[in-house]
């Protein structure tokens, strides 16, 4: 019990980082910058680039996300804990 | 005398009734011909001769479902079926039919089945369904829409205002666009299915006309709603599911309506044709002159490069809906452009009659002035673009890289996208991916088919030209994954737009290999198993794009150029369906 919720605080950690990184990398901006809170919307990301971001999370985690994922879980800590029932369950 | 056509027969009897509908284009006692349609466009007025002969001919029919009691089943027939339209008046092709068309796809996606009854029946009776979208301050971008539908008694309140709405003031039907929910994102809209007719008076003004410089005779109209009630069985699908079933159903349009435009370039280069056979020049005929002859067997080939772009994007619609995000806005973003430069090519060797709006050769200013209206209708090239430069990197990791190795997988459906007469399986709309996930099985044909060509001596011109695309798509690939982080967003800048449009070339050559290949093999007496339509038509894309293809040997340009004129002598299309205009007075 208490090593299952370790482990998933591990990999929400591992997909919130992973995720900031992204965010940042399309933003140009400096990771510590981004806001885990913020809608992406709101930091600058668009419906499109969502779904490019979808992409990104597929070919990192080895899972198969709807495209609209970033839509429906529309910051990064609600990304987080969407996928991290995804990987942690897959691994 | 009950025979039960095979669906292809039936697909060409019904091209050929709808144009025998129409009349011939050139005889001036045709109250559907081309003088009564100038006339018409100079007046301002859609011809309403034309709306009562498509009613009869019962062409909403077309956009709706088998199911409903309609016949539309192919996506790529409806591009074909409606060039008859389209080469008669744009304003026509547009204002009859397209735009119910564009309405009613949600409908078909998301609809209840009242609701999907209610637009079938509607259309059915010749009624009008308008897609009620734009917004002036917002242009393509939809999700800035300001058009609101709050939750109220009973249902929603509507309030806020549409611009550029074709039909809106006589339509009956209407498909809202409106956000349900504040602030940004892409879940906070939702469509409405709403029964105009029914708006309480004093609420709705839907008067007002946008005039516009092409497509003349549309009814551009605006719609103001001032807190209008509607019931809650308005609501079209899912509430905030808008933007999602746009990007689905949008990749049918964005496939469809560019073939559809073909007619338009036909017209055109018939009309240029005639002038350059009239037109006498140093003693002979423009149209023998080398540069002219040159001029029109490209244009020709480009036609040619539209309809099979168009035509196997439209049939992967129905065989492969997981990459059409991708291949669609390829089509919607390189036939309006491909036509439009053939146009003022075009438009160079008619001179002064180029833009004379009498006389005899007056529908070419026409269809030139159309022509970028109907090629920004709808979805404009920059979006179109934007939306393809946000897939290449992923598209060069995964499709691309896959295809260059050789180690693609074989297409399930043995590349029966590019046998244009092969049958379909259904069009199911909510197969249609929003996002190609790197898949582009365009590409891994091409570079199977070069392999093969290269093989074999005889393919050597062709082998040639689609090693140019395949090397093409290589350097793509470097320049896709080297994008800066920006580059790979809707704030790109110019270098991921130009990979855009070069990505898109390589598609459009794609499909021209493929369809003259697979024709080749499966109908070898078809115009499109010539190899000098290919031949000339890879030369062009590639010449485009700087690839340095060579000299063009005069005999593939020759040969496209009898081609042309004997189409033009037996009254046959200048396209790869080849159907036949209507001859002999009305």
């Amino acid at each position: 019990m208490t090593d299952t919720s370790q482990t998933t605080t591990e990999t929400a950690e591992t997909v919130r980082a992973w995720l900031v990184d992204r965010v940042a990398f399309y933003l140009e901006r400096p990771a510590a910058d981004i806001d885990v809170s913020a809608p992406l919307v709101d930091l600058g990301l668009d419906s499109v680039y969502a779904l490019t971001l979808c992409g990104d999370v597929e070919d990192r985690f080895g899972v198969v996300v709807e495209a609209t994922m970033a839509w429906d879980h529309p910051t990064v800590n609600a990304m987080t804990d969407h996928l991290t029932g995804l990987v942690s369950g897959d691994r | 005398m009950t025979v039960d056509l095979r669906p292809e027969q039936d697909h060409r009897a019904r091209a050929a009734r709808l144009e025998r509908a129409l009349g011939p284009a050139a005889d001036p006692a045709n109250p559907l011909g081309h003088r009564a349609v100038l006339a018409a466009d100079e007046r301002g007025e859609l011809l309403a001769d034309g709306e009562r002969a498509l009613r009869e001919f019962g062409l909403n029919a077309e956009f709706v479902p088998e199911h409903l009691g309609g016949r539309f089943t192919r996506a790529d027939r409806l591009g074909q079926l409606m060039r008859a339209v389209f080469r008669r008046d744009c304003a026509l092709g547009i204002g009859y039919g397209v735009t119910s068309f564009i309405a009613a796809l949600p409908v078909w996606a998301d609809g209840t089945p009242d609701q999907q009854a209610r637009v079938g029946r509607t259309l059915l009776a010749g009624g009008r369904v308008v897609a009620a979208y734009t917004e002036l301050d917002h242009g393509s971008d939809f999700s800035r829409t300001e058009f609101t539908a709050e939750p109220g008694p009973g249902g929603y309140v509507l309030d806020g205002g549409k611009q550029l709405v074709n039909n809106i003031s006589r339509a009956e039907m209407a498909v809202f666009f409106a956000r349900t929910a504040d602030g940004p994102g892409s879940r906070g809209h939702s469509h409405l299915l709403v029964d105009l007719t029914a708006l309480p008076a004093g609420r709705v003004r839907r008067d007002r006309r946008y005039p516009v410089s092409g497509v003349r005779g549309c009814l551009l109209g605006g719609i103001e709603i001032d807190g209008c009630p509607v019931p809650g069985d308005a609501l079209l699908g899912a509430e905030g599911g808008a933007m999602e079933t746009v990007l689905r159903v949008f990749q049918v349009t964005r496939a469809v309506l560019p073939s559809m435009v073909v007619g338009v370039g036909d017209t055109q280069l018939r009309t240029v044709l005639e002038f350059a056979r009239d037109r006498q020049l140093y003693g002979r005929r423009l149209a023998d002159l080398p540069s002219a002859r040159s001029t029109l067997a490209g244009c020709f080939a480009d036609l040619l490069i539209c309809d099979a772009f168009a035509s196997v994007v439209a049939r992967s619609l129905h065989l492969r809906p997981g990459e059409t995000s991708v291949g669609a806005a390829a089509v919607k973003y390189l036939v309006p452009k491909l036509l439009q430069e053939s146009s003022y090519r075009l438009s160079v060797q008619m001179g002064a009659r180029s833009y004379v709006r009498t006389g005899p050769y007056a529908i070419f200013q026409k269809t030139a002035r159309d022509l970028p209206v109907v090629a920004l209708a709808h979805a404009g090239s920059a979006v179109c673009q934007a939306s393809l430069v946000t897939q290449l990197p992923r598209l060069a990791e995964r499709g691309w890289r896959a295809a260059l190795a050789g180690e693609a997988p074989e297409p399930v459906d043995g590349g029966s996208v590019y046998d244009l007469d092969a049958p379909l399986p259904p069009l199911h709309l909510g197969g249609l991916e929003l996002n190609a996930r790197g898949a582009d099985s365009l590409a891994g044909d091409l570079v199977r088919l070069h392999t093969v060509l290269a093989g074999q001596p005889a393919s050597a011109p062709l082998a040639a030209l689609t090693g140019l695309f395949v090397t093409e798509l290589r350097g793509l690939s470097g320049r896709a994954l080297a994008l800066a982080p920006r580059d790979r967003t809707v704030l790109a800048g110019p270098r991921a737009f130009t990979l855009a449009d070069r990505y898109a070339h390589v598609l459009a050559a794609a499909a021209v290999a493929g369809v003259w290949w697979h024709a080749r093999r499966t109908a070898p007496d078809t115009p499109a198993a010539d190899p000098a339509w290919a031949c000339v038509a890879l030369h062009r894309l590639a010449g485009r794009l700087g690839l340095r293809p060579g000299p063009l040997p005069p005999e593939p340009q020759d040969r496209v150029f009898a081609d042309l004129t004997a189409r033009h002598e037996a009254g046959h299309t200048f396209d790869l369906f080849r159907g036949r205009l209507a001859s002999g007075p009305a």
